[in-house]
């Protein structure tokens, strides 16, 4: 069953995952199948881990222009799925606007069942045309973590925003449970539609160029959670966005004064806070946190694509439920 | 259809003698002022409501949408551009200064690329299945909290000034172009808000684009009137908020308002996402979420956004 070497389905682009629950009470892939220039392994030693690790990869490390990925994700009831990269996403440039490359991910994900996809930002190159879709559509107590981001570019080219167009839709479903008689109770309901569409077309000269309107952030991302398993991790973020210190407010005391007060602090968690403030301070980097009809949504931006990378994996590690439910391969993109 | 009414007007009707008739006539007649009014938007170079000379006979429609002393609570919002003021900071190398002037037409872009598009559905089709549609999909798109705040404090005083005032100053039923179902479909869209808050995803929450393009369709403005008509309510909230938040003074507003740059700007959005299906809408300025969002972790606030 997990095989090293898959099956191959024969569209393009075209993949299908399937996690199930084995009867020894750990997840693992029950179908497995990709086309050029989609890529997928999974390691075979799945038994040791809280869920089943897949490496979404794409032959070449990148997306050339014109390439459309569609993978197809089912998450069986109680089943827990991981999918991560290797690296940046890059999205090679077009050779004209209307070629689109297109990543499409349409996951289902049953009861008690879980997805973890914290990837590598996609890093498009100038002049890369790309739209990518990713809907979820998850069972009552089916759960999800997801990270999207995107970065400016290869800045050691030079490149800040450089590209034509740079499309993310994330949408958030939920599901009436599959019945015994096939028949569904209620109509499916959309939760949360996050979508960010980077367009280098300005269509009124007084609008700033891409670059200018993203002020200097070289990194944007979104998380997303969702589900039983996501409730610590989410509660977490919205208490620590609610503790963030009040911007514009004063602080008078000495820089002295104010080690001491941090140094006095008793717990580990208010001591890693104080130094995740001063990270956060000095990175530039920007953050907020909204439940989103029963869905944690947080956004961040940061200057340098780095230091968005060491913040969100600090946040997700300090609080511990990613390891805890999927295993510490879950963030190894975030470190 | 309403609508169509206004952009193909009917120049069938004859004189007659029937009182009837003449009020026909009259209705007619203000219906075609209507649709001129409608094509002459249409036109990129246009002025809209600014230069219209011949207000005194025109519907009173186009004139209640943008006035400052309908009761939305706009005020009370200046959508991020106070806690855009309060990130731009000197010792921020990335975002050292700030400035109404780089702030509006951003904003303006955002708020068309979000929101426009649901205005724009909503009035194309005004039914109550698809208000309630597009009011649940907006709840879903908006994704922070002081966004969403806004949204349906404004949205929940439109449907309070649609049912207590406009509602009920509306010409009879059969003199006006108005059909019972539309009244009917806005009536039973408030009665779902009303049932729908003590759940956890409440079946309606009134947010402002939906309920803006459905009751201005119901009252008969032209699309395009709407669509101008909404970017320029949110101007103004802006240029008040900057106002207040001692930016520039009350001259240099009038000024901003009057100026070519925002018409144009407005003008250029509505063409942008004329043809943008809600499912398509999104956020084409990453920080302004940021901003918006961080509206809560600001020390000293004026503004609820």
């Amino acid at each position: 069953m997990n095989s090293p070497f898959p099956k191959s389905t024969s569209v393009p682009g075209q993949g299908h995952l399937v996690a199930k629950l084995l009867p020894e009470g750990i997840s693992g892939l029950e179908t497995f199948t990709y086309q050029y220039p989609l890529k997928l392994i999974s390691p075979s030693r799945p038994s040791e881990d809280e869920s089943v690790l897949v490496f979404l990869l794409s032959y070449g490390g990148g997306l050339v222009a014109g390439d459309k990925v569609n993978l197809k994700v089912d998450v069986r009831a109680k089943a827990k799925l991981t999918i991560v990269t290797q690296g940046h996403t890059k999205v090679f440039t077009s050779t004209s606007p209307d070629i689109v490359t297109r990543q499409d991910m349409h996951v289902h994900i049953a009861s008690e069942g879980a997805l973890c996809l914290l990837p590598d930002p996609v890093q498009p190159f100038a002049g890369s045309v790309y739209e990518q879709t990713q809907i979820f559509r998850l069972e009552e107590d089916a759960s999800i973590c997801l990270l999207d981001w995107v970065t400016r570019g290869r800045t050691a080219r030079g490149e800040n925003w450089s590209f034509v167009r740079w499309v993310g839709r994330n949408e958030i479903w939920v599901i009436p449970a599959a019945q015994e008689d096939g028949k569904t109770d209620s109509r499916e309901r959309l939760l949360v539609r996050d979508a960010v569409i980077l367009d280098s077309n300005r269509s009124h000269p007084e609008l700033a160029k891409l670059r200018d309107s993203m002020h200097g952030v070289g990194i944007v991302g979104t998380l997303l959670l969702r589900g039983p398993l996501m409730k610590s991790l989410g509660d977490f973020f919205l208490a620590e966005f609610a503790a963030l210190p009040r911007l514009g407010a004063r602080d008078f005391r000495s820089d002295a004064a104010k080690q001491a007060a941090a140094l006095a602090q008793a717990t580990p968690r208010e001591k890693w806070r104080a130094e995740r403030l001063v990270m956060e301070n000095n990175s530039k980097l920007l953050w907020s946190a909204a439940n989103v009809r029963g869905c944690v949504v947080v956004k961040f931006g940061a200057p340098e694509v780095e230091d968005g990378r060491l913040w969100i994996g600090s946040m997700l590690q300090e609080e511990g439920s990613i390891s805890h439910h999927f295993g510490d391969h879950a963030l190894m993109c975030v470190r | 259809m309403t609508i169509n009414l206004f952009q193909d007007p009917i120049s069938s009707y004859r004189e007659s003698d029937t009182d009837d008739d003449l009020d026909n006539e009259i209705a007619e007649l203000e219906r075609k002022l209507a649709a001129a009014k409608a094509k002459r938007c249409k036109h990129p170079r246009s002025r809209l409501e600014g230069d219209d000379s011949s207000s005194s006979s025109s519907p009173e429609q186009p004139l209640l949408a943008p006035n400052s002393a309908l009761p939305l609570g706009s005020f009370a919002f200046s959508s991020g551009l106070e806690s855009y003021l309060a990130h731009g900071h000197k010792s921020n190398p990335y975002h050292p200064h700030t400035s109404f002037a780089a702030f509006l037409p951003l904003s303006i872009s955002s708020y068309a690329s979000t929101t426009l598009p649901f205005v724009l559905s909503a009035h194309r089709d005004p039914s109550l299945s698809n208000l309630v549609e597009l009011d649940d999909a907006q709840d879903a798109s908006i994704i922070c909290t002081v966004g969403r705040r806004a949204s349906v404090a404004q949205g929940r005083a439109l449907l309070g000034i649609w049912e207590r005032s406009f509602s009920q100053s509306l010409p009879p039923l059969g003199s006006s172009v108005i059909t019972a179902a539309q009244r009917g479909d806005l009536k039973a869209f408030g009665l779902l808000v009303k049932r729908g808050s003590s759940k956890e995803i409440p079946d309606a929450s009134a947010h402002l684009a939906p309920l803006f393009g459905a009751i201005c369709s119901v009252v008969g403005l032209s699309l395009q009137q709407t669509a101008y008509i909404f970017l320029f309510g949110h101007v103004k909230a802006l240029v008040s908020a900057a106002v207040r938040a001692g930016m520039f003074g009350p001259y240099q507003a009038q000024k901003i308002l009057a100026g070519e740059t925002v018409q144009e700007l407005i003008t250029e959005m509505i063409k942008r996402e004329w043809g943008t299906k809600v499912e398509r809408a999104g956020q084409n300025v990453p920080v302004m979420d940021l901003w918006f969002g961080r509206h809560e972790v600001l020390y000293s606030r004026i503004f609820n956004s």
